[in-house]
């Protein structure tokens, strides 16, 4: 996001009391301190961000406000008074309620069902009427529409997100963690959060919004904290913050590699991948691709913008052979894939890192080194465990993963670290084709960039291509060679990535 | 009292251990209160103690229900609950018995030489019994259909099937007895007798199967450390979804994770008609010593590491035998060694939890 992020125009001074005040939270995990003696204050009635680069620490730190973790050392004060959180419940006890990343809803119940079975205040005789009247009112004072009464399966990813918001004022939230859920949001559903989060403040309400993206930071909050190594690093108010002061704070010495220019340019060289009118159903039969043909050649990155839901998720998963389609062709380097597998694909080169790393890229009870063997092209039959352990430890060293061995189980890792052993292990895989969608979402900053590096180095110099969905635009610009952007299950519109504008691709994006 | 969940998990044996003391106890308690003090806590104590104390009498149980442990950790790690472990004994020992008595081999007698009667009927059972767990593996992989009440109803399937064989073609007419006639004694797996200063001790250690269930450990820990189909079982009980984008097969994962698990469990089958019984008699769900069962008990004491899988078989199969001391002493009947197993394997399945979640005291103080 090259624009330059909008600055609250309102003086802000932090009242005296903080709500919540954290002294000394230490935390050990096998191996490694999570949390290093934290220090830190919260102000009622302001949006405080907690900024820090894949590992910082971030996650543990909200784990323990919630009540999910108990800190090694130090105390949580909530107005000046010592609690000990045992559990969430401890926490909604004391007006602490958590968003996360991944909406906790059954699918197959209604908006209000769903949120009678969280809420123990409504007791056993509660009416399925009363408390959609009370969704309803809540909806209306943000400004949001939302039927109570529709089953939670049919609402996009935005809108179960809002639910869950709906839920903490139900619950009578008084502090609020956003813990990354809106880095994967759109940027116009972004917007519209920006607005009720604001809203929920301007009456008094405290936001806690845990990301490793400095704009998401810089966009809405009033105090940002920084993190690194499990260390507060500094708490800056927002005039006090710019993008280059806070990127010095999350990575130190590698914010001078953070630069969002356009990579060099690959070396096309032969058509690699071609998709003839391609149909793909997606999760409910309905027609999610809609004969979409591209084709990708050698030595290029081609990118597909496109806002979240617009069919590019089944497109990768077809192309990927993961998702039946009906109608169409995919053919690469000149053999029609219907009658082939995943399998063939991975043993002939071909690299997929998807949506949702833990869903479907890694198992996080297995080892690093379990992780990267699963993949046929390491390991066919016999497994050479020294090998793999080698290639392990070199992609740990390559991508800078934080663990404390090869050996440990994925799970203990950070979010971002998990990212990076996906990515790693995947990049490693593709030596013909790689195929990806969103490839640095989780991923902060500084590694995100260093991920596109490696990814466009290896398109330029191995000469393979690379077929990405993406919905960062910052993303796509800096590393495509030929942007496509999809709308509704088609492609609306293919552009050299050099000679291509913003706002044309936007344009086209949200038409 | 507050329960918070466990960052580290507990070293795994922690919770078999305690689940064992504690199961005991419950069952002291149990025996003595039906039993109207009858039963004092100092006989099953001593009943325990010498149970653990006699290898040489629970030699049997412990290797046939190691290898049935092995058999079901196979599938377990998979995150596939093989609860047809009985289905599995009896087609093996079904095959066995063909084999031995009424298979065209056993028209010729002489064709073949002890040894090789043996390994032909050790394969056949390993066969059938896979191929039992392969029938259940088939709607667990193709139509997503739980395998739990699959595997378990296989079970009477197996049961009725050698049912109707015992009551009709291969019914023994000598005597009275509802049986098949009883296998020649060179297809026996003999126990061994001890001879030391004029002193005969009979054991129930059979050298062949010691040295089959050796191998088969083997083999499973092989398979499981050194092949991908091991690390696929592995994965497969994690997240299948990872086996789908990395291009497995997750349903031949399945097939396969079953049909192994079943033909290991197969052999016990073999074992058990050639070591113990040496013949089938009806009804067998009355008469099944229930392998299939306890080795689930055997599975989970071992919290799925293979290592720990002899350990617990030899826990059970030591209960076991104090039942049997117990009866001796007059202290109640068979009966008594399903309260040990039932108490162990239900306090069991209540901490568990704590190796997931961690229960603290805490005295909340205030700042002064």
């Amino acid at each position: 996001m090259a624009a330059e992020a909008k600055i609250d125009q309102k003086v802000f001074s932090p009242p005296l009391q903080p709500i919540i005040s954290l002294r000394g939270i230490t935390k050990r995990f096998p191996g490694v301190i999570a949390l290093d003696h934290i220090n830190m204050d919260i102000y009622p009635g302001t949006i405080h961000a907690l900024l820090g680069e894949n590992g910082a620490g971030k996650s543990t730190l909200v784990k323990i406000l919630y009540g999910i973790y108990t800190p090694d050392e130090g105390e949580i004060l909530i107005n000046n008074e010592p609690v000990t959180f045992t559990s969430p419940m401890d926490a909604m006890m004391h007006g602490i309620v958590m968003v996360s990343q991944s909406p906790q809803v059954i699918d197959r119940l209604t908006i209000a069902e769903n949120l009678i079975l969280s809420l123990k205040r409504y007791g056993y005789f509660a009416t399925l009427g009363r408390i959609a009247r009370e969704i309803r009112a809540i909806a209306k004072e943000f400004n949001v529409k939302l039927d109570p009464n529709i089953e939670v399966w049919k609402l996009s990813y935005t809108q179960k997100q809002i639910v869950e918001f709906i839920r903490a004022m139900l619950l009578g939230a008084k502090v609020i963690l956003i813990d990354e859920a809106l880095t994967y949001l759109p940027i116009e559903e972004k917007k519209r959060f920006y607005e009720f989060i604001k809203n929920f403040k301007e009456r008094g309400g405290t936001v806690i919004l845990i990301t490793h993206k400095i704009y998401e930071a810089l966009d809405i909050a009033d105090m940002i904290t920084v993190l690194r190594r499990g260390k507060n690093v500094g708490t800056l108010t927002r005039q006090e913050a710019d993008i280059d002061k806070v990127r010095r704070l999350m990575f130190g010495e590698r914010s001078k590699e953070i630069t969002y220019e356009r990579l060099p340019p690959g070396n096309p060289n032969g058509d690699l991948l071609e998709i003839k009118d391609l149909w793909v159903r997606g999760d409910f039969g309905e027609y999610a691709v809609q004969g979409v043909s591209l084709k990708v050649r050698r030595g290029e990155v081609f990118a597909i913008a496109g806002v979240a839901g617009n069919g590019q998720k089944e497109l990768i998963q077809a192309v990927v052979r993961i998702r039946p389609y009906d109608r169409g062709k995919i053919v690469l380097e000149g053999v029609d894939l219907k009658d082939k597998s995943t399998y063939y694909l991975r043993v002939n080169g071909v690299g997929y890192i998807p949506d949702l790393p833990a869903r479907y890229g890694v198992s996080i009870e297995n080892t690093i080194v379990e992780n990267i063997a699963v993949l046929p092209t390491y390991a066919r039959g016999l497994i050479d465990w020294e090998k793999i352990r080698n290639l392990a430890l070199k992609l740990i060293k390559e991508f800078e993963i934080k663990t404390p061995s090869p050996d440990t189980p994925v799970k203990f890792l950070s979010g971002g670290n998990i990212m990076k052993v996906l990515v790693a292990r995947e990049l490693n895989t593709a030596t013909k084709l790689l195929v990806a969608y969103n490839p640095t979402r989780a991923l902060d900053e500084a590694t995100a960039i260093k991920v596109r590096k490696i990814i466009k180095d290896k398109v330029r110099s191995q000469g393979i291509g690379a077929l990405i969905a993406s919905e960062d635009l910052d993303e796509i610009f800096q590393i495509a060679d030929r942007i496509a952007v999809m709308n509704s299950g088609r492609i609306v519109g293919v552009f050299d990535a050099e000679k291509a504008k913003r706002e044309e691709v936007e344009k086209l994006m949200v038409m | 009292m507050i329960i918070v969940r466990r960052v580290k998990p507990l070293p795994y044996w922690v919770v078999p251990v305690l689940a064992l003391i504690i199961g005991i106890l419950v069952a002291i308690i149990i025996l003595y209160g039906i039993s109207g003090g009858q039963i004092p806590p100092s006989d099953v104590l001593v009943s325990i103690g010498q149970g653990f104390l006699q290898p040489h009498l629970l030699a049997m149980t412990f290797i046939l229900l190691s290898i049935v442990g092995v058999g079901l950790l196979v599938s377990f790690k998979g995150a596939i609950w093989n609860i047809g472990g009985e289905g599995q004994i009896y087609m093996g020992a079904m095959v066995t018995v063909w084999v031995v008595l009424f298979s065209p081999i056993a028209m010729m007698p002489g064709l073949l030489g002890a040894f090789t009667m043996k390994i032909t009927y050790l394969i056949l059972a390993m066969i059938l019994g896979g191929f039992w767990a392969f029938l259940s593996a088939i709607p667990r992989a193709y139509l997503n259909l739980d395998e739990v009440p699959i595997t378990l109803m296989m079970n009477y399937i197996a049961y009725y099937i050698v049912d109707i064989l015992v009551r009709g073609p291969w019914h023994e007419r000598k005597y009275g007895y509802l049986r098949t006639p009883t296998i020649p004694e060179n297809s026996w797996f003999r126990t061994m007798v001890i001879r030391t200063k004029g002193q005969i001790i009979a054991t129930t250690l059979s050298m062949e199967l010691l040295i089959i269930m050796i191998v088969i450990f083997f083999v499973a820990w092989f398979l499981l450390r050194y092949t991908t189909i091991g690390l696929y079982i592995k994965v497969l009980g994690n997240n299948p979804n990872l086996l789908k984008s990395s291009g497995i097969n997750v349903k031949l994962i399945i097939l396969l994770a079953l049909t192994i698990s079943g033909a290991i469990i197969g052999i016990v089958g073999a074992g058990y008609v050639a070591g113990i019984t040496h013949n089938l008699s009806y009804p067998v769900e009355e008469k099944s010593a229930q392998y299939g069962y306890t080795g689930i008990l055997v599975a989970w004491l071992s919290m799925l590491e293979l290592i720990a899988i002899p350990v617990a078989a030899y826990i059970i199969a030591a209960l076991y035998n104090a039942g049997i001391n117990m009866q001796i002493l007059g202290a109640g009947g068979a009966a008594v060694v399903n309260v040990f197993i039932g108490s162990i394997l239900i306090t069991y399945t209540a901490l568990i939890m704590i190796s997931e979640y961690k229960v603290k005291f805490v005295i909340k103080r205030r700042r002064g």
